[in-house]
């Protein structure tokens, strides 16, 4: 059974399961794994834990860019051009003299700004049209999952350049661009999830004794949803970083002289053979931010996964 | 114990439940321990059983009782990974938990064979009919793939398989489930083993396919002196098959004996609930007939935490005993229960600190229609 | 079908509203191109004659557009199918090792080798390559392509960072799926019925196990090809790689939109032969799906 972690400190509104005296509809909801279990399960994955230490890291370095980052990102100094890596400048300089290190930082916030934005936007686009399609199936269904089918079938990278071309370069539309490209994925996986529970007996208990669709959706079906959604949520973060980095890269994205790790993967590109270091940090930013996404998906997996908890449960068979 | 077991495959005459002669397989304090990300959880906990040529032993017991566990570790099929398999198992002479990997592949097949529960799953949905069989036929002995082929056509229609010769170019999606039960069956007979194991494998099929079944496993044990184990959680397949009957609870062998003893006579609270001859447990007998499903309230422990004195004890209705919470009772023959023993002789044995005789409420022996416990499926 | 081929005129002309192009010169475009004219009758004109083979002709060189998606072609698909053969030699022994010693140190050894194919940004791994092989090394060239007719060599120097980068990006998500659907593989019934009646463990995991989890191995691959033949613009803008995906972003910059508009239908073509072929594919290997 899909179980669903429900992230609210109160206690779920519904009586967890199996307890005595709920009403019939209650009691014929499936066990929902606890919110700390879950947690409980990814924190015994040393893996997943220092990926969320790590990523705890960066978004705090990203939220407070300005106190962390040693310069400013545009603080020029020609004396000081394509500096290799020192005391004074860790990451060393860029060719006009730029700190790395501090356009590293200050590219953090633009990543994730875009990054989380991108994800936000397909989050709640995509579970929303997920929602719909499940639960109302017949033509809702069809309509909106053609639609969603026909993004999908685009090449994500193509999609997102015909986005911004029609938009025009920038954050803003980058984060829209590849929010755009997500939404089919998360419409999907809310929609599987939604077909998976809507003829489950508490659901169908729940509508024999007149609750509305509203409460339905959301107080059966979407906590169901929600183990998968959460892991989409982890690694498309993982993607829309990635995908940014990709389009400052072809300089569709973030436009200089903001500092943007793709961006200036793209401007130290130039000089990767004088001044290696002018590539290879930004890259090093991007890569350890994804990993650590992806890495932090893949124990959500983990502790989400009602077969694992099942093992975990009975150990028998 | 280790006798060197002389009797040849198939000579004995299937009718007699043999007490004398050499058994075809041999159990010794089984013990199976698995890992578990909870902790190590004991699954089968000392079971010692023999089963003899042309015997059926049914071993019953509710899902998590260990059942299953117990017969995937004989024949080295549960993960090595995970599981821990101690005693000894003696099977013609040789004892399965210390063979070589490659020896105990060489049993598997002509030394027992085995019939899962779920034949949707258990045939391979990409391969034919045919295929299947052949290479079981084959990785035991230097056939010809002709040769194997007509070999695995007879055994279809021993098995009572439409078009024998045509089933062997199907794929299995293309027979109904009772079919392709008929099919494994013939893939676990295809080396005349000594022992077949039957591990629910009327379970998922529906009642009159289940007779079938049955009835074909009968025959064939008749005909060729196989022993049998058949793993169940229905009742009425027990009181219809078996010579003999293991009770399983916890991992442990709560009580066993001959098939009349154990039904009619059932010592351990335990299997008296499940037989619903406990009228606190069982809904009444209406009209003198048993009640169709009996249930014990509650569920099995988990083999993670098991109670320390008798497995039982936190279900059963007639605790009260301290000892029955800290003591675990062994295995014993019953004294005073039975008026007579068996006809066969043989013990009827129980763990349990609660002795008092009942009277013979248990089923009669046989032909009481399906009794299921709760369980799987 | 009809969907799809509705979607790829849809974006050119939203993506043509959207440019800056002085007065002028956007309405002799316009009228050139046949813009001035409703929607739905550009649609079916150019639709009618992309059945013939004539996708129009490019804005900024001139050319037709099928010569020079003719031109760019083969490079794409020397790319595509290189860096697939390169990702399932990394992805079948990488999964499979990985599936058969779940938890064990070969496994959490190759979850992190894919984690870090996944994460990885290509186009940074490509730079980085290009560092050390072309710079500091000196081995190979950094970029550029030469069919294979005129210089195999070269071809072949020029073909294998590229094919690398994609490759091991493919090859992680690839064996991702090999990892799971080997383990699913291993955990069904009909293995232990193989194992039962004795069978040998080789060939039951030929057999039962690698025979089975070919079944997804076929989808994945599919989808990966696909991306790989119109996804990897990234990457061959950093290895100089004459491909459609550059030809599909110098259309977009340059609003070259005839380009786009055949590319994207040539994507879309790409997208339905793969899918018809694993279709194909899968009918042969799967019995279940024969009639």
């Amino acid at each position: 059974m899909t179980g669903a972690p429900v992230p609210e400190p109160g206690g779920s509104p519904d009586t967890p399961a199996g307890a005595p005296g709920t009403s019939p509809v209650a009691s014929l909801k499936p066990a929902r794994p606890r919110w700390r279990e879950t947690l409980g399960l990814l924190a015994r994955n040393p893996t997943a834990a220092v990926a969320s230490v790590v990523l705890l890291l960066i978004v705090v370095v990203a939220v407070f860019d300005d106190t962390f980052a040693p310069e400013g990102a545009n603080e020029i100094s020609v004396t000081d051009r394509l500096q290799s890596p020192s005391w004074a400048h860790p990451f060393g300089t860029d060719d006009l003299g730029r700190d790395i290190l501090s356009r590293v930082i200050l590219g953090a916030s633009v990543s994730l700004k875009v990054g989380f934005l991108a994800v936000g936007f397909a989050l709640v686009a995509g579970t929303m049209i997920g929602l719909l399609a499940g639960y109302y199936g017949k033509w809702v269904d069809d309509v909106l999952m053609r639609f969603m089918d026909m993004l999908f079938a685009f090449p994500a990278v193509l999609l997102a350049i015909a986005v911004l071309a029609v938009r025009g370069p920038g954050s803003g539309n980058t984060a829209l661009a590849i929010g755009i490209v997500y939404t089919p994925i998360f419409a999907r996986v809310t929609r599987a999830s939604v077909l998976g529970v809507r003829e489950e007996v508490y659901v169908r208990a729940s509508r024999s004794v007149g609750a509305s669709d509203w409460r339905i959706l959301t107080r059966h079906i979407l906590p169901n949803a929600a183990p998968p959604i959460i892991v989409q949520t982890s690694i498309s973060l993982a993607f829309a970083v990635l995908a940014e980095a990709a389009l400052s890269f072809l300089g569709l994205g973030t436009q200089p002289p903001n500092p943007s790790w793709g961006l200036m993967l793209a401007e130290g590109r130039g000089y990767i053979e004088l001044a290696w270091w002018l590539a290879f940090f930004p890259g090093m930013a991007i890569f350890l931010t994804v990993l650590c996404f992806n890495l932090l998906g893949d124990g959500l997996r983990d502790a989400l996964d009602p077969r694992q908890r099942t093992l975990m449960a009975g150990g028998g068979k | 114990m280790g006798a060197r077991s002389g009797a040849p495959r198939g000579s004995e005459p299937a009718s007699a439940v043999t007490a004398g002669t050499a058994p075809v397989l041999e159990v010794e304090d089984l013990r199976v321990r698995l890992r578990t990300p909870r902790g190590p959880a004991d699954v089968v906990n000392g079971l010692s059983y023999t089963v003899g040529p042309g015997e059926t032993v049914a071993v019953v017991g509710e899902s998590g009782s260990g059942k299953s566990v117990s017969v995937l570790a004989l024949l080295g099929l549960l993960p090595a990974r995970v599981a821990t398999v101690t005693g000894r198992a003696v099977l013609q002479g040789e004892d399965l938990l210390t063979m070589k990997p490659e020896r105990l592949r060489q049993v598997r097949g002509p030394g027992a064979g085995m019939v899962f529960q779920d034949p949707m799953t258990s045939l391979n949905p990409v391969l034919t009919v045919g295929r299947q069989l052949v290479e079981g036929i084959r990785a035991h002995g230097d056939v010809s793939k002709e040769a194997a082929r007509s070999r695995a056509a007879d055994l279809l229609g021993e098995v009572g398989l439409p078009d024998p010769k045509g089933a062997l170019d199907r794929y299995p999606h293309e027979l109904s489930g009772g079919m392709r039960q008929r099919v494994v069956i013939a893939i676990a007979l295809s080396n005349s083993p000594a022992l077949l194991i039957a591990d629910e494998a009327t379970t998922a099929l529906d009642v009159t396919v289940q007779a079938q079944i049955i009835d074909l496993i009968e025959n064939l044990q008749a005909d060729r002196g196989t022993g049998v184990i058949w793993i169940t959680h229905d009742l009425g397949v027990v009181a219809g098959i078996a010579d003999r009957v293991l009770v399983m609870y916890g991992g442990r062998c709560v009580e066993d004996g001959t098939v009349d003893d154990v039904l009619e006579r059932p010592a351990h609270p335990y299997t008296r609930g499940l037989l619903g001859a406990l009228p606190d447990l069982a809904r009444p007998a209406v009209d003198g007939v048993v009640p169709d499903l009996a249930t014990v309230p509650g569920t099995p422990p988990a083999p993670t935490d098991l109670p320390e004195g008798c497995v039982f004890w936190p279900r059963c209705p007639v605790r009260g005993d301290a000892r029955c919470e800290h003591e675990q009772p062994p295995l014993v023959q019953i004294q005073g229960l039975d008026r007579h023993f068996g006809p066969s002789g043989l013990p009827h044995r129980a763990a349990t600190w609660c002795t008092e005789p009942t009277s013979d409420t248990g089923l009669p022996a046989s032909g009481t229609g399906s009794t299921a416990l709760g369980g799987d499926r | 079908m009809f969907a799809l081929v509705h979607l790829v005129p849809g974006d050119p002309v939203r993506l043509a509203l959207g440019t800056r192009f002085s007065q002028e010169s956007y309405d002799a475009l316009r009228e050139r191109s046949g813009l001035d004219q409703p929607l739905v009758e550009q649609f079916f004109g150019w639709a009618g004659r992309a059945l013939t083979g004539d996708l129009g002709v490019s804005f900024r060189s001139g050319e037709t557009v099928t010569s020079q998606i003719a031109e760019r072609l083969p490079a794409t698909l020397t790319l595509a199918f290189a860096s697939i053969l390169v990702a399932l030699l990394i992805a079948i022994p990488l999964g499979t090792v990985s599936a058969l010693r779940p938890r064990s140190v070969i496994d959490r050894v190759a979850t992190v080798i894919s984690q870090f194919g996944i994460s990885v940004p290509d186009f940074w791994m490509g730079i980085v390559l290009i560092l050390v092989f072309a710079g500091t090394l000196g081995w190979l060239p950094s970029g550029g392509y030469v069919p294979i007719s005129e210089d195999p060599g070269a071809w072949f120097s020029r073909l294998l960072m590229p094919a690398l980068v994609t490759g091991v990006v493919s090859g992680s998500v690839i064996t991702r799926f090999v990892r799971s659907s080997v383990l699913e593989a291993l955990g069904s019934d009909h293995v232990r019925t193989a194992q039962a009646k004795g069978l040998p463990t080789r060939q039951v995991f030929t057999w039962h196990v690698l025979r089975n989890a070919l079944l997804p191995l076929v989808t994945v691959t599919g989808v990966q090809l696909a991306y790989l033949l119109s996804g990897v613009v990234v990457v061959e803008i950093v290895f100089s790689w004459p491909g459609l995906g550059q030809l599909a972003l110098q259309a977009v910059q340059a609003r070259d939109y005839p380009v786009l508009q055949g590319a994207i239908l040539l994507f879309a073509l790409v997208f339905l032969v793969i899918n018809l072929v694993v279709d194909l594919l899968y009918t042969a290997i799967d019995p279940r799906i024969r009639r």
